[in-house]
């Protein structure tokens, strides 16, 4: 009987002071660094999202160095936690509860897919927090507490369209939209087919096609695209919405079946050239992505930050290419520095100080322009560039904005 | 000799009574250390509730599978599907009583194009209709796969493979937009329940609270069910099922019975899951996700109802608090934990303490029941 | 309404662009060049021009310039061509660069003077500007490449190559320039295709007669693409008799077009299912003979491909001559390395658990995720590249708009050789025999002596093996990164259990048949109602007859 319940007791308590202890020890933690503030992260290292968000942890880290190293903000170290969500989208939203309330961060930055922003987005709300979203998106949301630190439709997709029709792009009359089937491919394609109608162009010159998220046999879809193209009624070009995977498997399989980017020119509107890593671009040659940021953006603030990245990969021994550097990235940190410039504007880290403060803000972005945000809405204007893939995994820069435009938060093509 | 053994497992009344005790303890004291007691030293954070809501809805789950491997002897590797139904319910309800109480257009709408919604969403605000459906329709569905299975004598390993297949099946159902149920981007965004604000602490608490009764509730009644003839029977089918129907029993309905039973207790768990974690998506139809449940069922010790509880707990607050803290390593411990449950811990961790308390070497060999 | 992008309408920013440049290069090129030009011979006056335009940053004049140097070669012969053919690869390749009244191109010995390729030494290339190649241009670019390649090329195989570019890209080729490269055309083979282009190109000729010509040439070539410019053609057409030679020639594409259809249908199932086989095959014999279910052969399929890229790394740095055969040479390395890693599984995890199957499950399920997260700690999640060497890229043209591509080729040819090792394992040596007799009736092949813990040893070997072997087929197909695997898994189950557990055959029927039935629904409804249909298919199959298609006898 004895030996029975001081096991079962001795069982129990190891158990209980196993799963107690982490609160025990961040709550030393937390007495013994009074002089610090943190910043959460919401990036998977783990999972489909890997690949892409893993690197975002590490910018984070990289401009809370840069921001310490000038003095912290408000005489405080910056202090980032990073947290694996796992590709998984609920776990983002139960992580970013426990950065908000129990680590009690000033703001968070995370979430890539839409869904991943949508889960965390009441949390957010409910919490009065602040998330800082670097991701190009659909646009159509404009919540108090979130910054949207990349662009709408307006300012990413729309201008890239626009050039493909126009006579220098190739004319492109007639369009095959492939997406992953969930928000931000539906809604972005809403939203050109809206602008097509508003155009005068008739609905037989687009095709939307949707595949599962993670698809990865594009084989028969690639034909379709090729008997489309073979049809009268102008250059036929490709609206490429897949995200993740699916991007090198897409373009893998148009070298296979021989279409190159002279007779179907495509428009990968996720596509990065951390995507192209495993291809060889050689016959790939000529295909377009549109961001706010290109690796091969000009002028000396993005030779910097390529150059403080590649340092500080080989520093950290980070498991990611110190040579290649994505929009995403940039976003990133774009964020952290204009949050930590609110939060000196404000003189305070309250999210009400911060988020009134971030109205007028600039940030000399390393892709060239000077970002900015204004009092209208949550979204940090910055420029557009189109980029053409080239023979060595990135994109040679075709147009850029002379400026940076306005975004347009709910498009007025979406209820057509 | 064997039967007896198990009985004993069943009937283990110490244990049964710990967790039952540690379960009303909780019942009682998380409405008070949460609402008034919150803000002291002792009290519980609405972030600490809702975690323990969280896992009392895992430990729910576990329970329903352990009902039908543990004492039927049936595998099912998809039982997220029961999960994720009684989810998708409740995300309906309040997705159209946001709507049509608050005038909150449900983001599903937006994205789909819909000028309203479609109708099968009809009377979905009613709460009383939804509690129905969260018990018909799983049962339904159990049902009729369960009969068809069982009536082919589909069993053992081809029947967990199929229920993984379903699971999978559904997943890639749901992912698809055209479906309606909004697709990967799933259903979030809820704004009330039962007319109380979802993010209000009082809301987080009382909602854990209600996990918590509910498990509290479904473990006294298993443990009874499994204590009547009912559960014998069951525990002969299991052990040896051909013999059983040799002596007559037809044996299709006790595990058609139990089978529907644990999927309603999946889906009723899925129901109090998802106003926790502010939304629901396809990846909850995932093959991992299933499968993980019947690892907490392993890890516990099938069997034996009071494992089930135990293993879930461990597993989804070790997961919780490594996620969080050290994500890198969560993946290998995960992987550690089930390959020393299989391999050294056969039965879960009730084996410690069969081999504490019974040195008998011959209770090693026999104690296992049959696959 | 406010506009979509306010501030940023793309024809307005595109005036401004031109203007710029052209109010740089009048400054800076094209008033010096007025007084260079003056002192030059004739010929080299085109240049100058050619020159200028191609500097211009003006669109319709960069194409002009290049529709001149396309035809360099009809006036000015072989140096003609040869200087047009410099201009343009350096263009391509964005080494042409231009300003300060001057056009230089980089080249890997310094830089050379466009206009006479002489070099000069006093000019900081980098300092100027190279036009930028969009994609109308790129196009017109090469096809003028290729029509210059046809002047200036010495071998016959060269200029074949540069003919049939041009037959699919034609934005620079006119009767004109063809016509000329024909006169100086020696090679039958290259003369046949130029043939044929001419005559193609004289679809809008005034003279019925050679519209027919130009449709029947056309026509030889049943793709959909030449069947739109027929079908374009006649629509505008007058004369009856073209629109009767026109509408015969439509007939005969569309039937061979239906004909290369169905054969491309049938192909893509065929790589599917090979590709199911490859993954279900290991699966097959582990299930088959041990009842084990192994969650971790996707991860034994990752293995593979993997250790085909270290066996790619290994070749590139030891002996960078032999990279094309790299996956040749892979071919042992994927299987053994899969072998062993299967075997260590077994020894020290799965044998403890033969005698219950359900425990395997999450005990290879747990060794899935450790294998995943390794690779991904140590190697990294990024996609790995792969060298593609010339048998495993492209395709050939067979039918209509069939293409094969010969990567699915290779995936089909390792399948094909995998089965027919298989069998010969099987059936030929002591090893298959006794795993036979195991997978019959294991207490009574231990009875008559058969060691059957080793016979399961290696079986799970090679069933791991051949995993690996599955992984080696599909890297030229797929992404290869730590989480590869993880998509195989249900589906090899299927193909498994509905082909019969331990059949090989009922394999092979099965993957045939979920791989031809998933291609053929895929176009017509959507890539994931393909693979519900199918999934579904098979699990009401197997209500319906539990043992699979092919059940092998013997007691189970």
């Amino acid at each position: 009987m004895k030996r029975r319940s001081f096991v079962k007791g001795l069982i129990t308590a190891s158990a209980g002071s196993v799963i107690a202890s982490p609160w025990v020890a961040r709550k030393a933690f937390a007495a013994a660094h009074t002089d610090t503030v943190k910043l959460g992260c919401l990036f998977s290292s783990s999972g489909t999202m890997a690949n892409l968000e893993g690197r975002l942890n590490f910018v984070a880290r990289m401009a809370a160095e840069e921001i310490n190293a000038k003095g912290g903000v408000l005489g405080k170290t910056v202090e980032v936690i990073t947290t694996d969500p796992g590709s998984d989208w609920p776990l983002y939203a139960q992580l970013g509860r426990q950065l908000i309330q129990q680590e009690e961060v000033a703001a968070t930055f995370g979430c890539w897919t839409s869904v991943s922003r949508k889960s965390v987005l009441p949390v957010v709300e409910q919490n009065d927090a602040l998330l800082y979203y670097p991701l190009h998106f659909e646009g159509e949301e404009n919540s108090k507490n979130v910054v949207y630190l990349n662009s709408p439709p307006s300012s990413s997709v729309l201008p890239a369209v626009e050039y493909l029709m126009s006579e220098e792009g190739g004319n492109a009359k007639r369009f095959f939209m492939v997406g992953s089937d969930y928000v931000w491919p539906r809604t972005i394609n809403q939203q050109l087919k809206g602008y097509w109608a508003a155009q005068g162009i008739e609905p037989d010159a687009w095709r939307e096609e949707y595949v599962p998220v993670g698809h990865s046999n594009f084989q028969t879809l690639i034909n379709e695209i090729r008997e489309f193209a073979a049809q009268p009624g102008g250059q036929p070009v490709v609206i490429l919405t897949v995200v993740g995977n699916s991007i090198p498997d897409f373009f893998r399989e148009y070298v296979n079946q021989g279409v190159s980017a002279f007779d179907v020119p495509v428009l990968g509107l996720d596509a990065l050239e951390a995507d192209f890593e495993g291809l060889d671009t050689t016959s790939l040659v000529g295909h377009l992505n549109c961001w706010a940021y290109l690796q091969n953006a000009a002028g000396p603030s993005n030779q910097e930050f390529l150059a403080n990245w590649a340092s500080y990969v080989e520093a950290n021994d980070i498991p990611f290419s110190p040579d290649v550097a994505i929009d995403p990235m940039v976003s990133t940190y774009d964020g952290v520095h204009l949050w930590a410039l609110a939060a000196e504007k404000a003189g305070s880290f309250d999210v009400p100080a911060v988020r009134d403060a971030s109205a007028g803000l600039t940030f000399a972005c390393p892709s060239g322009y000077d970002i900015s945000m204004s009092a209208e809405n949550n979204y940090v204007k910055r420029g557009v560039f189109i980029g053409s893939l080239n023979e060595n995994k990135s994109f040679d820069i075709l147009w850029q904005s002379p400026d940076t435009p306005e975004p347009v938060p709910f498009s007025p093509y979406m209820n057509t | 000799m064997a039967h007896d053994q198990t009985a004993a497992r069943v009937d283990r009344p110490l244990l049964f009574r710990i967790v039952a005790g540690t379960l009303f303890v909780l019942l009682v004291s998380l409405p008070v250390l949460g609402g008034p007691l919150s803000g002291s030293s002792a009290g519980v954070s609405p972030y600490v509730a809702n975690i323990i809501g969280q896992i009392a809805t895992f430990a729910l789950l576990a329970l329903a599978l352990d009902l039908i491997w543990g004492f039927g002897g049936i595998l099912s590797l998809g039982h997220g599907l029961f999960f994720a139904m009684g989810g998708y319910l409740i995300a309906m309800h309040m997705l159209k009583s946001g709507y049509v109480y608050g005038g909150v257009t449900p983001d599903i709408m937006t994205f789909m194009g819909w000028s309203e919604l479609p109708s099968y969403w009809a009377l979905f605000e009613s709460f009383p209709y939804v509690m129905l459906l969260i018990l018909v329709v799983p049962g339904i569905l159990a049902f009729v796969y369960g009969y068809v299975s069982f009536r082919s004598r589909v069993s053992g390993v081809y029947f967990a493979i199929i229920t993984q297949a379903l699971t999978y099946v559904a997943m890639l159902l749901m992912f698809r937009n055209d479906t309606g149920f909004g697709g990967n981007n799933g259903m979030t965004g809820f704004t009330t329940l039962v007319g109380i604000d979802i993010g209000a602490p009082s809301m987080v608490v009382g909602l854990a609270t209600t996990s918590v009764l509910v498990l509290l509730v479904a473990f006294l009644a298993c443990g009874a069910l499994m204590r009547s003839p009912f559960g014998r029977l069951l525990i002969a089918i299991r052990d040896d099922e051909a013999r059983l129907r040799f002596l007559g029993y037809d044996t299709l309905w006790p595990k058609l019975a139990v089978w529907c039973l644990s999927g309603v207790l999946a889906a009723i768990a899925g129901a109090l899951y998802v106003p926790q974690v502010g939304i629901i998506n396809p990846r909850l139809l995932s093959p991992e996700v299933s499968i993980e449940i019947a690892v907490w069922v392993a890890l516990g010790g099938r069997g034996a109802l009071s494992g089930a509880v135990i293993g879930a707990a461990i597993i989804s607050a070790l997961k919780f608090w490594l996620t969080g803290f050290v994500p890198e390593l969560w993946p290998f411990i995960l992987a550690g934990v089930i390959l020393l449950v299989v391999t050294l811990l056969p039965n879960g961790l009730l084996d410690l303490k069969l081999t504490f308390l019974r040195r008998a070497s011959t209770r090693k060999a026999s104690a296992r029941p049959a696959e | 309404m406010q506009p979509a992008y306010a501030g940023c309408t793309f024809p307005a920013l595109h005036l401004d662009l031109i203007m710029l440049f052209f109010r740089r290069t009048l400054a800076r090129f094209f008033i010096p060049l007025l007084l260079i030009v003056a002192s030059m011979p004739a010929h080299a006056q085109d240049r100058a021009a050619i020159l200028t335009e191609i500097c211009s940053g003006d669109f319709a004049a960069q194409q002009s310039a290049l529709g001149q140097l396309a035809s360099a070669g009809v006036e000015q012969g072989e140096t003609g061509a040869s200087w047009a053919r410099t201009i343009v690869d350096a263009f391509e390749g964005r080494n042409l660069r231009c300003g300060d009244g001057m056009a230089v191109i980089d080249g890997d010995a310094g830089a050379v003077m466009a206009g006479t390729l002489e070099p000069v030494t006093n000019v900081d290339s980098a300092s100027l500007d190279a036009p930028s190649v969009n994609l109308r241009l790129r196009a017109v670019a090469a096809s003028a490449n290729a029509v210059l390649r046809l002047f200036t090329e010495m071998e016959a195989a060269e200029r074949l190559n540069a003919a049939n570019y041009i037959d699919q890209r034609r934005e620079a080729a006119t009767g004109t320039n063809i016509g000329a490269a024909l006169e100086r055309e020696t090679d039958p083979d290259v003369r046949a295709v130029l043939i044929t282009l001419r005559a193609s190109l004289l679809m809008s000729d005034d003279d019925p007669t050679n519209r027919i010509v130009a449709i029947e040439a056309i026509a030889e070539d049943a793709t959909l693409r030449n069947r739109t410019m027929i079908a374009e053609a006649i629509k505008t057409e007058t004369d009856a008799a073209v629109i009767a030679s026109g509408e015969a020639a439509l007939a005969d594409i569309d039937q061979t077009l239906a004909i290369g259809q169905v054969l491309a249908t049938l192909y893509a199932g065929a790589s599917y299912a090979s590709v199911l086989f490859l993954a279900a095959l290991g699966l097959a014999i582990i299930f088959g003979l041990m009842g084990v279910i192994n969650l971790a052969q996707g991860e034994l399929i990752m293995v593979g491909a993997y250790a085909a890229w270290f066996t790619q790394e290994a070749i590139r740095v030891t002996v960078p001559g032999l990279l094309d055969y790299y996956l040749i040479i892979a071919i042992p390395i994927s299987f053994l390395v899969a072998a062993l890693v299967g075997l260590i599984m077994e020894v020290l995890v799965i044998r403890r658990l033969y005698d219950r199957p359900l425990m395997t499950l999450l005990a290879t399920w747990a060794i899935s995720i450790l294998l995943i997260n390794t690779v991904r700690v140590t190697i990294g999640s990024q996609n790995l590249e792969f060298h593609q060497p010339g048998y495993v890229a492209g395709g050939f043209p067979i039918v209509g708009d069939f293409i094969m591509t010969s990567n699915r080729l290779f995936a089909i040819a390792i399948a094909v050789l995998a089965f027919v090792a298989v069998v010969v394992v099987l059936r030929k040596s002591l090893f298959g025999m006794n795993v036979r007799a195991v997978t019959q009736n294991r207490s009574m092949a231990g009875a008559v002596g058969i060691d059957t813990r080793r016979t399961d040893m290696m079986a799970f070997a090679l069933g791991s093996g051949l995993a690996g072997l599955a992984g080696l087929a599909l890297s030229p197909l797929y992404n290869v990164n730590p989480g590869m695997g993880t998509g195989f898994i249900v589906d090899s189950f299927m193909v498994v259990v509905l082909g019969g557990v331990g059949s090989l055959i009922g394999a092979i029927v099965a993957a045939f048949g979920i791989g031809q039935i998933n291609v053929i629904i895929e176009p017509i409804y959507g890539a994931v109602a393909a693979k519900v249909f199918v999934l579904l298919m098979v699990i009401v199959f197997i209500q319906w007859r539990p043992e699979g298609l092919f059940a092998p006898k013997g007691r189970r």
